[in-house]
């Protein structure tokens, strides 16, 4: 049907795409109202999940990352630095999360946007001491410590980035081989042996869900880029292995009562569970 | 157990707030939790760039400057969080096709910036007589290495957290948080232990902020009347 037909009844008829983009709120409570989602799922239900591990042969570390139509890739390039005089002992974790125009229409060419520096900062915040131990970079205390320098470039973007990312990053740090480092105190030159890697000990690994409110009253998981733009608020909840909390994070001001963030946590550990499957055995055979 | 400081686990530092110390903005507020200190100034509604311009509603924009050094990513995060707390609670279709800037300047830090942050910009867009839903207030809870949970902390302690969790409240009845940054290592119980420590902790925020209003517009009606 063309748009704007008129039907016999005399209503003006649009066609669903047509309809989706005239009137994308009215859109989405035609189906939340239903207790439905556009994309078919059902509230508490995540996209189906895709984790690979070294999918980068370059990289240290790396893994790409499927969450529906979100796709994302990381790389973990290991670097000798200096450490800093104030912590002698300690590496570095660097965090860059690229948006770039080619995932997605929201995001421009050059510097990047907020999303992309919000969420390198998030990531930061939660990888740095939590899940990495600074220490454990250290190849000689006040001399040499490595350099993780983490990418996390978005090759298709429908939604949920943080989600896709701290999955993306965490799997990567899995798959990390660093190689065996030597500090020469005579020379002050470090030698690296490629063939000699060994793997980090990560403290835990994290496992996020996030929760977006629509129109003041629904929250669903795992929001595609439909509903994410229509949604006022979001809580993203973070677990490690144990089921410790790592991360609650509510934004917008949207009404997300406190039994209502307490039941995200319990659907972040059904989460949990599909993760930590997902994350075993992934590795791509080369 | 005694804090660095001698005050209770429940004790918040003393609160301070000046309201229109700076003559070239619309608004402004001082808002300080012991040796913190956050310095705001609002501008709106003002012109706003064709770019952000936004055809029911007033755009808003949160800029943050920490108090030693420029603004990096990490200053970015907080103007993010302090922006998604007020977009949401500015009646900003009021004011469509504008710009409301809050300008953020930490003069001193010693934890709990991000509470003070949002505490000096609910004062300062008071006093730009912004309309809003309703004033929000924010508290910082840390629990230690101890199990201990403490509220307001100081950077000591907060170094020595074991997790770190600011919550801010509207002033309403509805009991949800209009922000939540909980980080660490913690379990359910300690979350509602300083959610509720937080709760209450805001409540004593949001008094004194109702009072530092109180007693501006009563200084303002007596000057008009005189």
């Amino acid at each position: 049907m063309s748009q704007g037909d008129v039907a016999n009844t005399g209503q003006v008829v649009f066609a669903i795409e047509a309809f989706k983009r005239i009137h994308p709120v009215e859109f989405q409570r035609r189906f939340l109202s239903q207790e439905t989602r556009h994309n078919g799922r059902g509230f508490s239900q995540f996209r189906a999940t895709h984790v690979t591990k070294g999918t980068i042969s370059t990289a240290q570390g790396s893994s790409t990352v499927r969450i529906g139509n979100t796709t994302v890739v990381c790389g973990i390039k290991a670097e000798v630095s200096e450490p800093d005089v104030k912590a002698p002992n300690e590496g570095y974790l660097v965090t860059n999360v690229d948006l770039s125009p080619m995932c997605s229409a929201h995001f421009r060419p050059g510097a990047p946007g907020e999303t992309a520096q919000v969420s390198s900062e998030h990531l930061h915040r939660l990888f740095k001491g939590n899940v990495v131990d600074p220490e454990s970079l250290c190849i000689e205390a006040g001399q040499a410590v490595w350099v993780l320098s983490a990418d996390i470039v978005f090759v298709k973007y429908d939604g949920n980035v943080l989600d896709a990312a701290v999955i993306a990053l965490t799997a990567a740090l899995e798959d990390l081989q660093l190689p065996k480092a030597v500090f020469d105190s005579e020379t002050g030159v470090v030698s690296a042996d490629r063939t000699m890697g060994q793997g980090l000990t990560l403290r835990k690994r994290l496992f996020p869900a996030t929760f977006s409110l629509i129109d003041g009253v629904y929250l669903v998981a795992d929001a595609d880029d439909a509903e994410e733009q229509l949604a006022t608020a979001t809580v993203l909840v973070v677990l490690d292995d144990n089921g410790h909390l790592v991360n609650i994070w509510k934004r917008g001001a949207g009404n997300i009562s406190r039994e209502t963030i307490s039941r995200c946590v319990d659907d972040a550990g059904v989460r949990k569970a599909t993760l930590t499957k997902e994350l075993q055995d992934n590795t791509q055979k080369s | 157990m005694t804090r660095p400081d001698r005050r209770e686990a429940t004790q918040i530092r003393a609160l301070h707030c000046a309201l229109g110390q700076l003559s070239r903005v619309d608004g402004s507020a001082q808002f300080s939790l012991g040796d913190t200190s956050v310095l705001c100034g609002v501008y709106g509604p003002v012109d706003v760039k064709i770019y952000d311009e936004k055809l029911d509603r007033a755009h808003i924009e949160v800029k943050f400057r920490p108090d030693i050094g420029v603004p990096t990513t990490k200053d970015k995060w907080t103007e993010s969080a302090v922006r998604q707390t007020f977009e949401q609670l500015i009646l900003g279709q009021l004011h469509p096709r504008t710009l409301v800037q809050i300008n953020i300047q930490v003069r001193q830090a010693d934890g709990a910036v991000d509470a003070a942050a949002i505490n000096a910009a609910t004062m300062a867009l008071v006093d730009a007589a912004i309309p809003l839903h309703s004033i929000v207030g924010a508290a910082t809870c840390a629990v230690l290495e101890s199990g201990a949970v403490v509220v307001d902390p100081t950077q000591e302690e907060v170094e020595q957290a074991r997790s770190i969790h600011t919550l801010a409240f509207e002033n309403k009845t509805t009991g949800s948080p209009a922000y939540v940054d909980s980080r660490g290592d913690f379990t359910m119980d300690e979350y509602n232990r300083c959610y509720d420590l937080c709760a209450t902790s805001v409540e004593r925020v949001l008094a004194f902020m109702r009072s530092a209003i109180e007693s501006k517009v009563s200084k303002e009606s007596k000057l008009s009347t005189t």
